[in-house]
């Protein structure tokens, strides 16, 4: 290789050397030297064969040929700028597009999860045959029994998770707290950095030890990365104990299962006695390694055994009762996985239009090149050199595509992780390593590959002789059909995203536009943490001062408090009995409903309609009180008609002790718990608010952006009492975003993959037509000058237009009811097959055929029939 | 009087290369004559083959090449055989012998039965 200018000088001194005496020989023999040199070169033959017959031989030879061919791949792209340019562009789109949604892709896998072997992790949970299966958490009982009865897992652990204000500190924090017993971080394969976990005995109920594990950012942040820790001790409100004890820190990243945990502490010593033997509160689920060889199916089947045992030993509360295994990672990742599985699906089809687009170029760039390719082809180059040749040039078009897509891939990536709707895991952490540049080298290849095998198609097609002799103004259109296909195949394409795209818009347009039955504009939330005072029976602070000082800042217009908010996830489920009606234990039949303890206020604040009866006065908040508003969900199982007003309730069973509740009101129906629709049927109730709870949240109505006066509320609350955690500041519309982040994050990608398709398609449709005048202009002068009205030469442009879009159109219209499937689930009061998206994306590919047809045909126009006639 | 020229059987080339080298440092236009010659013509090297033939010998290292001043004065490029190219010389040569007689054998033995 290295000596390859010598070997070729070698090689051409050698047989110049050699035809030298073969001529010498004939000139002794008599002839003279002219004819003894042609009889020479006759009887030596091909030097050309020859030398390349002698290189061939040489070691890596190949290298060689292919440097060549990459010599004239680049010299070729340097003679048409504009052709490698646009070339280049489109792959760069099409490969970073790509690379980038698989870099998401790759990094939400099971093994990118911070646990050791992730894939053998499972979660158990509770499930209930409702009027679906409903899953709802284990009770310590039950866990207790699953633990002795299943052999399909090497351990088994108990966890929940609650915000906690941690306190002690100058200004008190709300940090979330794990609840776990103590295999939880055996089970994860993780090991504290310092001192220990939890043990064995300190599972037991009776185990008096107040002890906590810290995560390393707690350790740094609040106690300066004190080496001795481990000792010391921390105060924590709303727990058992007013001090626990560090007995160890966990290293940094590990932040549990909940991926925010700041702080463990060992499940039973939190937990009132009286729950923990209560098979009817249910409220945690929990982890398990499955053993080396059981499967999910396995362990599943085991557990429904369990199940129907239990359902059987405890009818009382176990009826209907299973137990639903499911791998962690779906757990974990089960909500986003699906969503860039779409994305990747649809950035394909992306690719493939922008392939398709580049072949399109070299096409039509090898119908000029076609005499070049016959005088090298008769030039002795075998049709795979030629390909070989082809391939070089795409692939060198491709790797530029590639570099250019890359760094694409790596911008779109930190935008989409940096200011992207979709709150990702904190271990998320996508990155262009080995696996992705495979990946984006091996779309590169194939893109390479696609994209130079049709033109070598065409030239393999195309007899190479007659291309000889033609001039290039009988050209005939043997390349049409090919690329007329492509063009067909790149608008089906497209109007499958344009239809993707129409859905998943019209679909957040719909939710946006839901009324979720209280009005979210103009409201700040937030929620505050309120200290006992030992001792005490009342809290430090009641909800009414704080309302009051909360609705003294100015630009409030009302103030409502509850033990929860809509959307802020802290609803919770509550079975009741309704005076008249037969009691039950059947859980498909027996009435559950979400309870919200609220203040008067509540209402008015958060605009929920007073359907009938009243609000919640002042003279309700008391323990006496046994007011009760329901929304209109749960009045109409009165029936129509009747009054629901006077109608009684009660929490729990019929023959329980609890007292009487009388309805007051009824309201209108909220979607509570997520946009657009509440996930369950279950209907709300709402008690009056009690300055029982210790963490409230506060809906304030202003009448200024609502991010304007969250300071001064914040103030107001702080100067209630310095150690009130205050958490969630912020205006109720930020929560009604991310309710929607999916399918916006969704929508907003699919959208951008649309419009990328779409002017893909209209570029390739565009070069096909315009190409198609540049290839007819004599004929067009021809009829020009016979006097052909333009009208008829528009028509001739706009003809080949329409074929191409109307099958393309139809194609992909198919296509789509077909492939939108994909995303039924993501969408929201339309159907998959919504006439109105499709109707409409069909009109938008006309106007655009319309569009990309119109410069050529003017183009058409505009040809001088002389100039036409004359040129060659 | 010419005799009928015969085409080389496949992969002789090489070995009977490897033998006219064998006898003295020679440059390629003389080993097309000299294989010619004493086949007494009826041997004729096919000069697209003869070149890729000596490259592919020198590259397996079985030849040696180098620029000498040749019998008229020119330079020209002399190929020798290495030690590796005896080897292999003798190898084929031995083969070679093997694989004829067996099949003369075989040739005379069917004749007089027929």
């Amino acid at each position: 290789m290295g000596g390859r200018p010598d070997r070729e000088h070698d090689l051409d001194k050698e047989l110049r050397d050699h035809l030298d005496r073969l001529t010498a020989d004939y000139v002794k023999g008599g002839l003279d030297e002219r004819e003894a040199r042609r009889r020479a070169m006759l009887e030596f033959g091909g030097i050309e064969q020859i030398k390349e017959g002698s290189r061939d031989v040489r070691p890596l030879h190949w290298l060689d040929v292919l440097a060549g061919d990459v010599r004239y791949a680049l010299r070729a792209c340097c003679r048409c700028p504009g052709f490698a340019l646009s070339a280049i562009v489109t792959l760069a789109l099409g490969i970073g597009g790509s690379t980038a949604v698989f870099t998401l892709v790759s990094a939400t896998r099971t093994a990118m999860l911070p646990f050791a072997d992730p894939d053998r992790l499972v979660q158990l949970s509770g499930t209930v045959m409702r009027a679906q299966l409903e899953r709802r958490f284990a009770s310590y009982p039950d866990f207790l029994d699953w633990r002795a009865q299943a052999t399909s897992f090497t351990d088994m652990a108990a966890f929940d998770q609650q915000r906690l204000t941690l306190t002690g500190f100058a200004e008190p924090e709300r940090i979330v707290v794990e609840f776990v017993s103590a295999p939880y971080f055996s089970l994860l394969g993780v090991a504290p950095m310092q001192g220990r976990t939890f043990q064995q005995d300190e599972d037991v109920v009776s185990n008096p030890s107040a002890v906590i594990v810290i995560s390393d950012g707690l350790w740094r942040r609040r106690f300066g990365a004190d080496p001795r820790i481990v000792g010391r001790t921390i105060a924590l409100t709303g727990g058992p104990f007013k001090t626990y004890v560090v007995v160890g820190v966990m290293p940094p990243g590990f932040r549990g299962l909940t991926d925010g945990a700041e702080l463990w502490v060992p499940f039973l010593q939190w937990a009132p006695a009286g729950i923990m033997t209560d098979r009817n509160q249910r409220w945690f689920a929990v982890l398990a390694r499955l053993k080396p060889g059981v499967s999910v199916g396995g362990a599943q089947a085991e557990m429904t055994a369990i199940g129907a045992r239990l359902e059987q030993a405890y009818p009382a509360s176990n009826v209907k009762r299973g137990v639903e295994v499911t791998t962690i990672d779906r757990e974990l990742l089960g909500r986003v996985r699906p969503v860039l599985f779409t994305l990747l699906g649809a950035v394909v089809l992306v690719l493939l239009i922008a392939c398709a687009n580049v072949a399109n170029l070299l096409i039509a760039r090898s119908q000029a090149r076609r005499r070049e390719l016959a005088v090298r082809r008769a030039l002795g180059a075998s049709a795979g050199r030629l390909l070989a040749q082809l391939m070089a040039e795409t692939c060198v078009l491709s790797a530029a595509g590639a570099l250019a897509g890359v760094a694409l891939a790596r911008l779109a990536v930190g935008l989409v992780v940096g200011y992207g709707p979709v709150p990702f895991p904190s271990y998320f952490a996508p990155d262009i390593d080995r696996r992705v540049a495979a990946f984006a080298v091996a779309v590169t290849l194939a893109s390479g590959v696609l994209v130079s095998l049709l033109p070598w198609l065409q030239t393999r097609v195309a007899t190479l002789l007659p291309s000889l002799k033609e001039s290039a103004r009988g050209a005939t259109d043997r390349g049409k059909g090919l690329r007329h296909a492509v063009i067909v195949a790149e608008v089906s394409l497209a109007v499958v995203l344009l239809v993707g795209a129409g859905l998943l818009i019209k679909s957040v347009r719909n939710t946006i536009a839901m009324n979720p039955g209280f009005d979210y504009t103009g409201v700040l939330t937030l929620a505050v943490s309120v200290p006992r005072v030992e001792g005490a029976s009342r809290p430090a602070v009641e909800g009414r001062v704080l309302l009051e000082r909360v609705r003294a800042v100015p630009g409030v217009v009302a103030a409502g408090l509850g033990s929860d908010i809509p959307l802020d996830g802290n609803a919770v489920g509550v079975f009741y009995a309704v005076e008249g009606e037969p009691s039950t234990i059947d859980p498909q039949r027996r009435p559950r409903a979400y309870q919200h303890r609220v203040s008067p206020d509540f209402f008015k604040a958060l605009r929920i309609p007073i359907v009938r009866g009243r609000a919640f006065t002042q003279a309700d908040q008391v323990p006496a009180s046994t007011s009760v508003i329901v929304s209109e969900a749960l009045a109409a199982r009165f029936g129509p008609g009747q009054d629901p007003i006077g109608r009684r309730l009660k929490f729990g069973a019929l023959n329980s002790t609890n007292p009487w509740l009388s309805i007051v009101g009824v309201v209108g129906d909220v979607s509570y718990r997520r946009l657009p629709r509440n996930p369950d049927g279950d209907p709300d109730l709402y008690t009056p608010f009690l300055d029982r709870n210790s963490q409230v949240a506060l809906a304030i109505r202003t009448a200024v952006p609502p991010a304007s006066v969250a300071s001064a509320v914040r103030e107001a609350v702080r100067a209630t009492d310095s150690s009130i955690a205050i958490y969630g500041l912020a205006p109720m519309t930020e929560m009604v975003a991310q309710q929607t982040s999916r399918i916006r994050f969704v929508t907003w990608s699919m959208g951008v993959f649309a419009a990328v398709a779409l002017l893909l398609a209209l570029v390739g449709l565009y070069g096909v037509l315009a190409y198609l005048v540049a290839q007819r202009t004599r004929e067009i002068g021809v009829r020009l000058a016979l006097g052909a009205r333009s009208a008829a030469v528009v028509a001739l442009v706009v003809r080949q237009s329409a074929a191409v879009v109307v099958v393309g159109l139809a194609i992909g219209l198919a296509g789509a009811a077909a492939l939108t499937r994909a995303i039924e689930g993501m969408l929201f009061g339309l159907t998959r097959l919504d006439p109105g998206t499709f109707a409409g994306v069909g009109l938008i590919f006309v106007a655009a055929a319309i569009a990309a047809s119109y410069v050529p045909a003017r183009r058409a126009t505009r040809i001088d029939p002389i100039v036409a006639l004359r040129e060659d | 009087m010419t005799s009928p020229k015969s085409d080389l059987p496949q992969g002789t080339l090489d070995m009977l290369v490897l033998q006219v080298v064998a006898l003295a440092p020679i440059h390629g236009y003389a080993i097309a004559q000299r294989i010619q010659q004493i086949s007494k013509e009826v041997l004729q090297i096919p000069q697209g083959s003869l070149y890729p033939a000596l490259h592919r010998l020198e590259n397996k290292g079985l030849l040696a090449a180098s620029w000498d001043e040749s019998e008229t004065g020119r330079d020209a490029k002399f190929y020798r055989l290495t030690r590796k190219g005896r080897v292999q010389l003798k190898q084929e040569t031995d083969n070679w012998a093997r694989l004829s007689g067996a099949v003369r054998l075989i040739l005379r033995t069917t004749e007089g039965e027929a």
